[in-house]
């Protein structure tokens, strides 16, 4: 399998690594290790979470090696807490540094959102509120991290359920701030942006008009769940447990139309369907890559 | 004990354990290439990590209980119930079964 | 510092939610934050139930539910690396006194939780037959010898039959005709992909735990003896060989 070079490695502190090809891929998980090796599907990449092969050996390994053979690797982290308000984790820090050295995947991504605090890792990628305090604390934490690792990392936006009177800036406009100072990419999860405007009574359009968009490294899309607030308000929950509904779809297009085709993830992480049904959804969103490589070409 | 009957008896056991150990070893390579080896491997344990959201409101995190308090009421009710008591003349021969299932 | 109370309000549900939350609409934020309070606590007990399944079919999935979640409150995880969570569960449901009816389950909580230890373990090689029948040309030496054991490699002593309890919950044997307090020795390994749990005889047990406390293959062959007498070192050892417990024989020195 070839992988494209990125055309612009544009930190300084990184080195040019082989990009994620701009086509779509599929999370990795156990249950389809021996599918993907017995029916070698036609997928673009392959992503994990760093924190599940945090292990010394075993199935896990064996099977990310075998695979990793074949398929282009992103390494997506759930619990490095940039957004926490207490220092990193730097053993935490240096077991993912061990791991990206053991694989050198083609990217590596992490959440805008925070997971631990006094000791307590809480397994759920926690809200933060955006003010200026916050931003310098991201920051420093993203430089600490790519510094540490030696490459650029991507930041994925959140889904959300609640706001905080302390923000003082909307969240796409500190997500723009945090990529401008930091001069890490933007994992554009475009499920999260569809729940997280709902969830606020934001406008999504303007939502991703505010990001970033030059520097989308990588899109997720995925399943939500439905639930009420208090006053009856559509909640959004951010479940991955769930084909890509409609309107993510539908979002899906419109970010390709301004951003050209990115490495799109189709992310599951529960009610985990058989192998072909995640390549069906997977080869939808290639479609649409396709179209927008030509409408790019013409 | 004495220092030459351990020495001795250790090396008989040694020699008896790779002789056998080889032997395996030998089955192994005629019986069974790498790929037939990985189609044994059974459950895939799942991945503990990974980024998404509950089930909703449904509110595991929201009520208090107290297993010191009168709150507590459950009893265990699955397959525990179906054990003979521990004072039972029957039951022997399951853990010899068991033995040789996986031999 | 926010994170501090929204942390506190997330393990506690006598606590408020924070103050400073928001919602658009002027909604009860209460309402909204219980997504949060839900995610943390449905996933940790989620983790545990993938941990320990037999244990949750035990005491059956109410009962799972509700004990994880006392231990979750009281031992949340201080680690991302969740296929470390509920080291101690075990130790817990011995002191959970609703649970004090079903005896055996601490014990059997300890050997699901070595199952997934073993899962993750180290890889490593299987012994080399060939350099360990070396081992042979100086049979004076053998006694001084150590066992390097298997990085995945566990050991289980329960007064019950927790052993056989476990395996009527993979198709083996069934509950109803187990003699309960019959005690159980088990060693957990995992030599290739497969985690396997072999039953061992006390005697056996005895000595493969000597062997894991870095004894002398003399030491430990004498320290069996001492509690049995008849111990069968050429059965016990062909077993252990053929588990992979052991994967290399070491002169002398204590392992550093």
């Amino acid at each position: 399998m070839t992988v494209a070079i990125s055309p612009g490695s544009t930190s300084d502190r990184a080195p040019a690594k082989p990009a994620l090809p701009p086509r779509a891929g599929i999370s990795l998980k156990p249950e389809h290790y021996r599918d993907i090796l017995d029916s070698r599907p036609d997928i673009g990449f392959v992503e994990v979470h760093a924190e599940n092969y945090l292990v010394d050996g075993g199935p896990y390994h064996y099977y990310l090696n075998r695979i990793r053979e074949d398929y282009a690797l992103s390494i997506h982290g759930v619990g490095m807490n940039i957004g926490g308000e207490q220092p990193l984790d730097a053993a935490h820090l240096d077991r993912i540094a061990g791991l990206l050295e053991r694989y050198q995947p083609a990217c590596f991504s992490e959440h805008l959102a925070w997971t631990s605090h006094g000791g307590i890792y809480f397994n759920d990628l926690l809200p933060l509120n955006y003010d200026s305090e916050a931003l310098q604390r991201v920051c420093e934490h993203i430089d600490q991290v790519q510094n540490r690792l030696q490459r650029q990392i991507l930041l994925e936006n959140p889904a959300t359920y609640v706001e905080f009177g302390r923000s003082t800036m909307a969240e796409a406009e500190f997500i723009g701030e945090v990529v401008m100072r930091s001069g890490c990419g933007l994992l554009l999860d475009v499920n999260n942006v569809h729940v997280t405007c709902t969830n606020h009574n934001l406008d999504p359009d303007t939502y991703i008009r505010q990001l970033p968009l030059g520097q989308v490294g990588e899109i997720h899309l995925a399943g939500f769940s439905r639930e009420q607030d208090a006053d009856g308000a559509t909640l959004l929950i951010d479940s991955h447990d769930a084909p890509v509904s409609e309107a993510v779809w539908t979002l899906y297009e419109d970010v390709l139309g301004r951003c050209g085709a990115k490495p799109t993830l189709i992310e599951r992480d529960g009610n985990i369907p058989p192998l072909p049904t995640l390549h069906a959804e997977a080869r939808h969103a290639e479609s649409l890559l396709k179209a927008c490589q030509e409408i790019e070409g013409s | 004990m004495n220092k030459q009957t351990t020495a001795a008896a250790l090396a008989l056991a040694l020699s008896t354990g790779l002789a056998a150990l080889s032997a395996q070893a030998d089955e192994m390579k005629e019986g069974m290439d790498k790929s037939d080896m990985e189609k044994c491997f059974g459950v895939a344990m799942k991945g503990k990590n990974d980024c998404k959201a509950g089930a909703g409101t449904t509110c595991a995190g929201t009520s208090t209980h107290d297993y010191q308090g009168n709150a507590w009421s459950l009893v265990p009710a699955g397959t525990c119930t179906e054990t003979a008591s521990p004072t039972s003349p029957t039951g022997f021969g399951q853990l010899e079964a068991f033995e040789e299932k996986q031999s | 510092m926010t994170q501090h109370l929204f942390a506190a309000a997330l393990l506690d549900p006598n606590r408020a939610a924070p103050s400073d939350i928001r919602t658009w609409n002027g909604s009860d934020p209460v309402r909204r934050f219980a997504v949060y309070r839900n995610n943390v606590i449905a996933s940790l007990i989620e983790a545990l139930a993938d941990t320990f399944p037999v244990c949750r079919q035990l005491v059956g999935d109410d009962f799972f539910r509700a004990m994880a979640l006392e231990f979750v409150r009281a031992s949340p995880p201080s680690s991302p690396r969740m296929s470390d969570y509920g080291e101690e569960f075990p130790s817990f449901i011995e002191r959970f006194t609703p649970a004090a009816s079903v005896a055996y389950l601490a014990d059997v909580a300890r050997l699901e939780r070595l199952r997934v230890d073993a899962y993750h373990a180290a890889d490593n090689e299987p012994l080399d037959v060939t350099a360990a029948a070396d081992c042979l040309a100086d049979t004076a030496q053998l006694p001084l010898l150590r066992a390097r054991l298997h990085p995945s490699a566990g050991l289980l002593r329960s007064r019950f039959a927790a052993v056989s309890i476990w395996a009527a919950h993979q198709g083996r044997g069934t509950m109803k005709s187990l003699k309960i307090d019959q005690p159980q020795q088990a060693l957990v390994i995992r030599p290739s992909l497969d985690v396997e749990v072999v039953p061992l005889d006390l005697a056996s047990w005895t000595f493969a735990t000597a062997l894991n406390r870095h004894e002398t293959l003399g030491a430990a062959l004498e320290s069996t003896r001492q509690t049995h007498a008849d111990f069968d070192v050429a059965q016990s050892l062909g077993l252990l060989l053929r588990a992979g417990l052991i994967i290399a024989l070491q002169p002398g020195m204590e392992p550093s």
